[in-house]
């Protein structure tokens, strides 16, 4: 867990991140590194709610589910990615470009992944 | 109210400021306006909508705050022309009361004030001219033909009371030349150019019902008529002129969805406005589950960022096996498209971007 703990804490030094944490499917933070402000539970449950509607909706109308989401928003950015039970969030400013974190936030996947696995 | 209640209101007051302040985003400006209202400062809530309203012109909370603030006002402005009319009534004050009361919709209230009127100042046609235009808005919003007689009854009386008065005339040539007693209408309206010869609004109404039918003089059977139909025989001017700019933005809307559609891995465009949508691409009918995939994801998108207090999502990206959802949101109009393999998801939002901005600004023409 703590290999979890390490990569998003790492993933939070990157540019224009405001905070990371890993949601399981039904809402629950694993783990969390978020800046002052933001609460961890607010996030896992409203991103809890933005994945289960989307993953449902796709599935009802056989698309699968998705494994990534970005979202831009007037003051701020997100992107989810689903992993195995959970899904990784991380919060980003709105000046931030996710194009240029996305190499952090895909090795922070892997090494979450290859966390869950070992654990 | 308790003094210590109080001043947890004004501490919560003071916080709320400082982070409108901070953090300027609508739902700080609405949290600030709200607690205003329920303290019964409607001008100061009237004023924080406004200015929220100047950096984030397109919040629909905030205009709702506006328009809450708004009604408080013109609350306690009816209260304060009831207490003056008590003291010293005047017609002027008598109208102000009854505008004020029927911008609240307050019809009853408004009988009220018009019964009370007649009976104080018995020579003046103003309150006719009120009673008959709440009449003649309940009448075009529900057909009812008891309203439209009443409408009509009452303008009537207003145009006998003070036959130089334009207003009441005009309402009543615009009812009866909608129902089809066109030839009922000429007159008033010949009445009005008498009045004023250089009106062109009176001449273009006289060009207009010239080329309408008249279907009779007995108004009650037209009204009834109208009542069952559902529907008023005649269009008004307005109706009648053509309106090509939202035939033009819907066709705009249709040319950037073509276009979009057109570029490499694009399979499925859509434009959604309400339960509206127009589609492109590979999309059968309106029952297509990318519509719902769509409308559910930029609503839970909407969601998540408002209640995070990030603003509005405006740009979203599903990626899954099935490729990639781009959606973008503007007010109430949204844009979106399905994506497969060597798409460039850059160029299709900025294209789906460009085209609920151009679609909103239209909407709002």
């Amino acid at each position: 867990m703590s290999k979890i703990h390490d990569a998003i804490a790492e993933l939070r030094h990157a540019p224009g991140v405001k905070g990371a944490a890993v949601v399981t499917n039904d809402g629950l933070v694993a783990a969390s590194s978020l800046a002052a402000g933001l609460d961890s539970d607010v996030i896992s449950g409203l991103s809890s709610y933005l994945m289960m509607t989307t993953n449902r909706s796709l599935t009802e109308g056989s698309y699968g589910t998705c494994s990534k989401v970005l979202l831009n928003a007037t003051h701020g950015k997100a992107v989810f990615v689903q992993l195995d039970e959970s899904y990784l969030v991380v919060l980003f400013d709105q000046f931030a470009e996710i194009a240029q974190a996305d190499r952090e936030v895909d090795e922070t996947v892997a090494r979450i992944r290859r966390a869950s696995k070992f654990s | 109210m308790h003094l210590i209640q109080r001043m947890k209101i004004w501490k919560e007051l003071r916080r709320l400021e400082h982070r409108a302040k901070e953090q300027p985003s609508p739902s700080t400006f609405v949290d600030l306006g709200q607690v205003y209202i329920n303290l019964g400062l409607h001008n100061k809530a009237e004023r924080m909508a406004e200015d929220g309203l100047a950096l984030f012109p397109k919040s629909i909370e905030l205009r709702q705050l506006l328009d809450c603030a708004r009604r408080g006002l013109r609350n306690r402005r009816a209260v304060e022309l009831r207490a003056k009319l008590a003291r010293s009534p005047s017609p002027k004050l008598f109208r102000e009361l009854a505008l004020i009361q029927m911008d609240l919709g307050d019809s009853n209230a408004l009988r009220a004030t018009c019964q009370q009127w007649s009976m104080r100042f018995p020579d003046d046609a103003g309150c006719w001219l009120m009673l008959g235009q709440a009449r003649l808005t309940n009448f075009y919003r529900d057909l009812a033909a008891r309203e439209g007689q009443e409408a009509v009854q009452c303008l009537e009386r207003a145009v006998v009371m003070d036959p130089t008065e334009a207003q009441s005339r005009r309402l009543l040539s615009e009812v009866l030349y909608r129902v089809g007693a066109v030839c009922e209408a000429q007159k008033h309206l010949q009445v009005l150019r008498e009045i004023d010869p250089a009106d062109q609004e009176v001449e273009q109404l006289l060009g207009h019902i010239a080329t309408l039918t008249d279907t009779g003089t007995d108004l009650n059977v037209l009204l009834d008529e109208v009542e069952s139909h559902g529907s008023l025989r005649n269009a008004s001017l307005q109706a009648a002129l053509p309106v090509p700019s939202a035939e033009r933005s819907i066709a705009e809307v249709r040319a950037a969805l073509a276009r979009v559609s057109k570029l490499t891995g694009v399979q499925k465009v859509a434009f959604i406005r309400g339960s509206k949508a127009i589609v492109k691409g590979q999309i059968k009918n309106g029952r297509d589950p990318f519509l719902r995939i769509v409308r559910v994801t930029a609503k839970a998108a909407h969601r998540f960022a408002r209640r995070l207090d990030i603003g509005s999502a405006s740009k979203t990206v599903v990626e899954g096996s099935f490729g990639r959802i781009c959606i973008c949101v503007f007010g109430e109009a949204l844009a979106a498209a399905l994506c497969g393999d060597g798409c460039d998801v850059d160029q299709v939002l900025s294209e789906l971007q460009e085209l609920v901005a151009g679609a909103l600004h239209a909407v709002e023409e």
